[in-house]
């Protein structure tokens, strides 16, 4: 494949992943949503741990699972941070 | 700010303090490393004391980004503030001199050493009426006998004044006479007093305390100014350390330090700074090349009598010298100083 051919895969694979992310994104903010309804915390570090011990399981390389571990930290990182911001702007609009 | 964990920490240690993390309203940033993790921390409500995560086990240090002080930072507010005073200006181009005596002792005394400082282009007649002293047995001040005649001397020669406030019982009286309220080194950190002052319209300037860090000094500085009162200048007058020659170092870095740090005018006292009449010229000479926006002088027109201080006070002559002396160092660095009174007497034309 020449180079110009890489790169548009390289952009179709993106543009899948940030679909995958938003959709993952939207299924975190829906646990959310019934985490707060049970009365769970936010962070709850058992689940996390199962969800970067079964990317780390499924892995099949080039990346090392270490690198995976760390893309995925990085991606649960963000989906708390939506949580937080929505949860907070529920807050907001109660209180009006 | 940042969290380092100890290489080793466990994954239970480092999930413990992104729980508190989480706890305190932070928004979390793991990066996994392969000796240790490191977590950033970023928001937060502010509530929370970040002593909480350093006692956290495998918690090797926690490194604040931010300022602990806000109105007082420059993040807060980008431009100098200039306090304004009538037609006096500090914070701006010119740097501007207060000078007198330590303390006020008798009409004569005030009187000469307001002409002197005046002469000699100050814009700001400094005194004390009610001083603190390291000994109950030592002057005392005359109060408010000495804010009188203070007072009318400022008056007489179209000088400012500032004067110490040691006591919130004192602030109504000072205010009613002085421009200028001055916290002392050793108030530094009497925060009820800090409060009052919060409350006051009246212009403070708020000396460093002894063994007080940049810090600690910004955040008693933040302690006026969140009560309301924006008028609030810093005074380096110098702080203990193991030198015994001289009473106080004179820490002249601070001077850069506080300008990057804070918006707000800092200015420099070298007669408290060093206790040494033949020091005051050359550290006040540095002061104003390394960026003050003004001095505090000690003058008295006989220092060999002088109730306090007298060590330390200039004689008016050697003001007059110093003052010419500045009128040169200060344009090298883009200030001006008390241009007027001193271009008619014909010096440095």
């Amino acid at each position: 494949m020449s180079l110009d051919e890489l790169r548009r895969k390289i952009d179709a694979l993106d543009e899948r992943i940030v679909e995958l992310l938003n959709e993952r994104a939207a299924c975190a903010l829906e646990i959310g949503h019934e985490k707060k309804l049970a009365g769970l915390e936010v962070y709850q570090p058992s689940r996390e741990a199962e969800v970067l011990g079964h990317v780390q399981r499924i892995n099949m390389g080039p990346l090392d699972d270490e690198a995976m571990k760390r893309l995925f930290e990085r991606i649960i990182d963000e989906a708390r941070r939506l949580e937080r911001i929505a949860d907070a702007a529920q807050q907001n609009e109660s209180a009006e | 700010m940042v969290v380092v964990m100890q290489e080793r920490a466990t994954d239970e240690q480092v999930q413990r303090v992104i729980a508190q993390l989480v706890e305190m309203g932070f928004d979390v940033h793991r990066s996994t490393g392969a000796l240790r993790t490191v977590i950033g921390a970023v928001g937060g409500n502010r509530v929370g004391d970040p002593r909480l995560l350093e006692v956290l086990e495998g918690v090797q240090e926690v490194l604040r980004i931010t300022e602990p002080y806000k109105l007082a930072s420059r993040t807060f507010k980008p431009e100098n503030s200039v306090v304004t005073i009538g037609d006096v200006r500090i914070g701006g181009d010119e740097v501007v001199v207060m000078a007198g005596p330590c303390s006020a002792e008798n009409e004569e005394q005030v009187e000469a050493a307001a002409v002197a400082v005046k002469r000699a282009g100050a814009k700001v007649l400094r005194g004390g009426a009610f001083k603190p002293r390291s000994s109950p047995y030592s002057f005392q001040g005359l109060g408010e006998e000495g804010l009188r005649l203070l007072r009318g001397a400022a008056d007489r020669h179209n000088l400012k004044l500032v004067s110490e406030v040691m006591d919130i019982s004192q602030l109504e009286l000072i205010q009613r006479y002085s421009d200028i309220l001055q916290v002392g080194a050793r108030n530094m950190q009497n925060f009820t007093l800090l409060r009052e002052l919060g409350h006051a319209r009246t212009p403070v300037l708020l000396k460093r305390g002894i063994s007080a860090t940049i810090e600690e000094w910004l955040l008693s500085a933040e302690y006026i100014l969140a009560g309301g009162n924006t008028n609030v200048m810093l005074c380096e007058r110098g702080i203990r350390t193991f030198e015994s020659y001289t009473r106080n170092t004179l820490d002249i870095s601070a001077i850069p330090v506080v300008r990057k740090l804070s918006h707000l005018p800092i200015l420099v006292d070298p007669s408290h700074g060093t206790g040494l009449r033949d020091k005051v010229a050359p550290m006040a000479r540095a002061a104003v090349a390394a960026g003050a926006d003004g001095l505090l002088i000690e003058v008295h027109h006989d220092p060999d009598h002088a109730l306090s201080d007298g060590a330390q006070s200039l004689f008016p002559a050697q003001f007059d010298r110093l003052m010419a002396e500045l009128r040169i160092i200060a344009p090298a660095i883009g200030r001006s100083i008390c241009l007027e009174p001193v271009a008619r007497r014909g010096w440095g034309v």
